[in-house]
């Protein structure tokens, strides 16, 4: 609702820039409106160059660089500027690294999927059935959002360990006999710890998406005798597809990308793409392949949620 | 309100119990197991004690890594708060079709994976011949702090009374009078509350940090280097160090931005 009455607002805040005005500022003594103009124009340029310079040399020149590595040659642990395909050959034809790549895919697609499922009925609850509520649990979640992401992979560590407080949970309560140890080092223990950091930041865009439902569409379908279940089919989910794209995108690129959670909760031959990457950076000082696999990573991460998205499409409609 | 609760409402109250709990298990057990008094690592909490506390205040790589992540947000919270400043300021004076673009660009490292964006800046420092160093690092938390301060400044500019600006610009005000009566005075707390924010990402940053700041180490390395020597209980109080000061950054910031309206 800002978002229709702040044109005119805005319109009203540049009457000059080269654009007409509205009439007030047309009536308005002309004394040195050219010059003026130009020099707020030069002045505002300078003043967006700024961040904008930051911006790019810092974020864009650096993946840019990146890139021109990939295409360097290694030899005898250095990289020389001596263009090549090698790396990227070895970064889709590897099979260790396929393996790494449907490991990471297997686990990404299912954590994913449960943010966002976990995350929809949350906020679903949240706005539909405890509405009273909503603003202080809406408000615990962005609290454990800033909980810390190393603390919070390396917590599950005392969690799930041997002697953790999982395991002295089970045995007191008697669900176990003796220390199970196939918690950490795990699979599971990845999955688990994904999932908690990643959860507030699946429930940020389908709350806020829900938000954005007008109570008025819900009312409407009750007075016509629709369902719950049969308004949520054909209002509440339609109007959240956004949001819940937005949560599912997010957490696939995280979890794709990751590599600080395999290496700290999963075993020896739970490792992620990303840990690869990390082991020609850190290990074998490979950075040109590392930057391959990095790039090949993205570039498929990408096409990969172009294709799902085209599909869900496809079917949904 | 004695109202009944319907089986529907206990069933999505322990649904959201489930959740929250789940959530902040891992915070509440580096906490409490931090006061521990033995080296007992599970919930058998055995006393209250600082001894954790006081073993990693008297850690001379522990203090130095305090210092270090100190500088690093404080620099990070600066940098980023002058250039979303400008950024904004520059902002003001578009149209709000532009606005809205300006403000949008910024966020892109926001859904971008650490991993790729810290390993650019590792090889884009090789290439240029700059060393790691926790300077390194700040470059890079600036980055990652810009979509915050872009989002705070952008929704407190939807709520910018633009017409003050023109009618100071009628009464004759030049552009600095404007900028240090009206324009800084109304943005003052969405700058504080990004620049707190940009501290709370850059203490509790870790990838960046891991692949720029070379032997310059920051908490949340320290914390990372020490798990793999393997678990302790002073590890926790680490921990609960950069959660308490991730936690206390990002609520003053909620506090101070929402205190703008007036």
């Amino acid at each position: 609702m800002t978002q229709q009455a702040q044109p005119v607002a805005g319109e009203a805040a540049t009457p000059e820039g080269g654009r007409p005005g509205r009439q007030g500022s047309e009536a308005r003594p002309p004394r040195r409106r050219t010059s003026n103009a130009r020099r707020r124009r030069v002045g505002t340029t300078l003043l967006l160059a700024t961040p904008a310079a930051y911006f790019v040399i810092l974020f864009v020149v650096p993946l840019a660089v990146l890139v021109v590595y990939s295409f360097f040659t290694y030899q005898n642990f250095n990289f020389i500027p001596k263009f090549t395909w090698a790396n990227y050959v070895q970064a889709l034809t590897d099979p260790a690294l396929r393996v790494f790549y449907f490991r990471t895919l297997r686990i990404a697609l299912g954590v994913s999927v449960a943010v966002v499922v976990v995350s929809y009925f949350f906020s679903h609850i949240l706005m539909y059935v405890l509405p009273g509520a909503k603003r202080i649990l809406f408000f615990l979640v962005l609290v454990s959002l800033f909980g810390g992401y190393l603390v919070r992979i390396y917590a599950w560590r005392t969690i799930l360990g041997r002697d953790g407080a999982l395991n002295d949970l089970l045995i007191h309560t008697h669900v176990v006999s003796h220390p199970a140890s196939f918690l950490l080092n795990s699979n599971f223990a990845i999955a688990v710890a994904m999932l908690n950091y990643l959860i507030p930041l699946g429930v940020l865009p389908i709350f806020s998406a829900m938000q954005n439902i007008s109570p008025h569409l819900l009312e409407a379908a009750e007075d016509l005798g629709a369902s719950r279940l049969r308004t949520v089919r054909t209002i509440v989910l339609p109007l959240t597809t956004r949001g819940l794209r937005a949560a599912f995108a997010f957490c696939f690129i995280a979890t794709m990308a990751e590599w600080v959670t395999p290496q700290l909760l999963g075993g020896p031959l739970d490792q992620f793409v990303g840990n690869q990457v990390l082991y020609e950076f850190g290990e074998t000082l490979n950075w040109p392949l590392g930057a391959a696999i990095a790039l090949t990573l993205i570039a498929s991460v990408v096409a990969l949620l172009g294709i799902l998205f085209g599909l869900l499409r496809l079917v949904t409609r | 309100m004695l109202r009944r609760w319907s089986g529907r409402k206990v069933g999505a109250g322990v649904y959201v119990a489930l959740v929250l709990i789940f959530l902040f298990a891992p915070l509440v057990v580096v906490v409490l197991i931090s006061f521990n008094a033995t080296s007992n690592m599970n919930l058998q909490v055995s006393g209250f004690s600082f001894r954790w506390y006081r073993q990693i205040a008297g850690d001379p790589l522990v203090v130095a890594a305090f210092g270090r992540t100190a500088l690093a947000a404080v620099a990070t919270a600066l940098v980023s708060g002058v250039l979303g400043l400008t950024g904004a300021l520059g902002a003001v004076r578009l149209t709000p079709r532009w606005r809205t673009a300006v403000f949008t660009i910024p966020l892109v490292p926001l859904a971008f994976p650490a991993l790729l964006f810290a390993v650019g800046l590792a090889t884009f420092y090789h290439a240029i011949g700059i060393g790691f160093s926790i300077w390194a690092t700040i470059a890079g938390h600036v980055i990652l702090a810009l979509p915050f301060v872009f989002l705070v400044l952008g929704a407190a500019l939807e709520r910018f009374r633009f017409s003050l600006l023109d009618a100071a610009r009628d009464l004759g005000a030049g552009s600095f009078t404007i900028f240090r009566t009206i324009t800084l005075p109304l943005l003052r707390p969405a700058i504080l509350g990004a620049m707190l924010l940009s501290m709370a990402i850059s203490v509790d940053e870790f990838v960046i940090a891991f692949f720029t700041a070379g032997s310059q180490q920051t908490l949340p390395l320290v914390l990372y280097g020490r798990i793999n020597l393997g678990v302790n209980p002073g590890l926790n109080a680490i921990g609960s160090v950069l959660l308490v000061l991730t936690m206390a950054l990002a609520f003053m910031a909620a506090r101070v931005s929402v205190l703008e309206v007036p």
